[in-house]
């Protein structure tokens, strides 16, 4: 269970100047108001938006290569127009339905908000009940290796159980999670508990 | 989301083969028909299994996991009957008993806030998920347990229900926390003064968010 020292309770109330604490607290300040901040804002781009850079910039260096003349021929298609009802809908299908996919939480879903602070880690990924334990599936980024490793998922309402794995091999009960239940393996070991509301 | 559905439609074998070590599969099996034999949810009973498997658990404890899951969610579905006889037990509310079990929640005090929903409840059929978690949430701040079943009882008369009572658990931890020495019992007496006015958790920031990774993807 993490304990917050009520005197960083109270700085962070606004009740306290941060200042008057002591030296150890401060830092402890200094990284909650870091942490909250990083729940706050987005990043500045999106994890598509930064690979979708590169692949311009790829092709930005390389050099234009010459389409084979096949690819320049006019070429006329003779369509129905009972087809070309039936390829409008195709297209469509496939440009809505991804986003269906979108990060909109439903009636019975909500966001859950990972933060996790791993200096030094290659990688941290999010490993629960909500992806049958997969390996994986959700992994958290750190786009400024500050060392804290965040994502933001949509989740069904109701409770999960999760772990973060480190460097693919260190599990770790989230250490922000509050809440926590024991894993049942007999090993004494704990998963973070996490309730997402609707 | 069909992806989900078919998951979720394959046998507990199947969803098993290749995630847990083979030697385990017959003795999770057995326990997985036990389950269906005496209708329990097996779901939280696959979760545990593959929760084992993924983390590398050797075979004998990681089936006395799952029978250990399976002994508690007997117990559950016996705490169910007994808080709420004129109503069919589902399979979400055994499993939520089950989870408040696993947290460490006392079974007296799971039965006492099952059997104690406001007359008339609020809503018939609300999950008993929140109230158990809120109650886990007091008891885990150290507060008694009986007086932590009281303020959610409290609570509950005031109207809050499903996820607000895990604010209520909030507050009260955010009371205890403040410095001059308050005690949980004038902690738990500054929320009882504010109910129904606890403050609601803030949810994430929606912007950067992904949707779910698919299960088994």
């Amino acid at each position: 269970m993490t304990v917050i020292d009520p005197r960083v309770q109270e700085a962070l109330d606004g009740e306290r100047d941060p200042a008057t604490l002591p030296p150890e607290l401060r830092e402890d300040y200094a990284r909650l108001t870091g942490a909250a901040a990083l729940l706050g804002a987005a990043p500045a781009t999106s994890v598509a938006d930064r690979v979708m850079a590169q692949i311009r910039e790829i092709r930005r260096e390389a050099p234009a290569p010459r389409p084979p003349n096949w690819l320049l021929r006019p070429v006329t298609f003779r369509l129905r127009p009972v087809w070309t009802l039936a390829v409008a809908a195709a297209v469509a299908a496939v440009v809505f339905l991804p986003l269906r996919e979108s990060a909109t939480p439903g009636a019975e879903e909500g966001v859950a908000q990972f933060v996790g602070h791993f200096p030094g880690a290659r990688s941290v990924e999010v490993v629960g009940s909500f992806n049958d334990w997969q390996r994986g599936a959700l992994a958290l980024r750190d786009e400024d290796n500050d060392g804290i490793w965040h994502g933001a998922v949509v989740l069904p309402a109701g409770q999960h159980e999760y772990m973060f794995v480190v460097d693919g091999e260190r599990w770790v009960a989230d250490p922000l999670a509050g809440r926590y239940v024991d894993d049942g393996f007999g090993a004494g070991q704990q998963n973070a508990l996490l309730i997402v509301r609707p | 989301m069909t992806l989900l559905l078919l998951l979720l439609l394959q046998s507990p074998h199947a969803r098993l083969e290749g995630r847990v070590p083979t030697a385990a599969l017959p003795g999770l099996d057995s326990l997985i028909e036990q389950a269906v034999a005496e209708s329990l949810p097996t779901e939280p009973l696959v979760q545990k299994a593959l929760e084992g498997g993924a983390k590398g658990i050797p075979v004998p404890r990681l089936v006395n996991g799952v029978r250990h899951g399976l002994v508690q969610l007997r117990d559950a579905r016996a705490i169910v009957s007994r808080a709420t006889p004129a109503r069919a037990s589902l399979d979400g509310d055994v499993a939520a008993v089950a989870a408040a079990l696993a947290r460490g929640l006392d079974p007296g005090l799971i039965e006492r806030l099952l059997s104690a929903a406001p007359p008339p409840e609020p809503s018939p059929g609300e999950p008993p998920g929140p109230v158990l978690h809120a109650a886990a949430d007091l008891v885990a701040h150290g507060f008694p347990a009986d007086s932590a079943a009281e303020l959610l009882r409290a609570a509950q008369r005031q109207g809050l229900h499903g996820t607000r009572l895990l604010d209520v658990a909030v507050a009260a931890s955010h009371e205890l926390q403040r410095e001059g020495g308050r005690t949980p019992v004038e902690a738990l007496a500054r929320v009882r003064a504010m109910l129904p006015n606890v403050p609601v958790a803030s949810p994430p920031h929606p912007r950067t968010v992904t949707r779910r990774p698919g299960r088994g993807s």
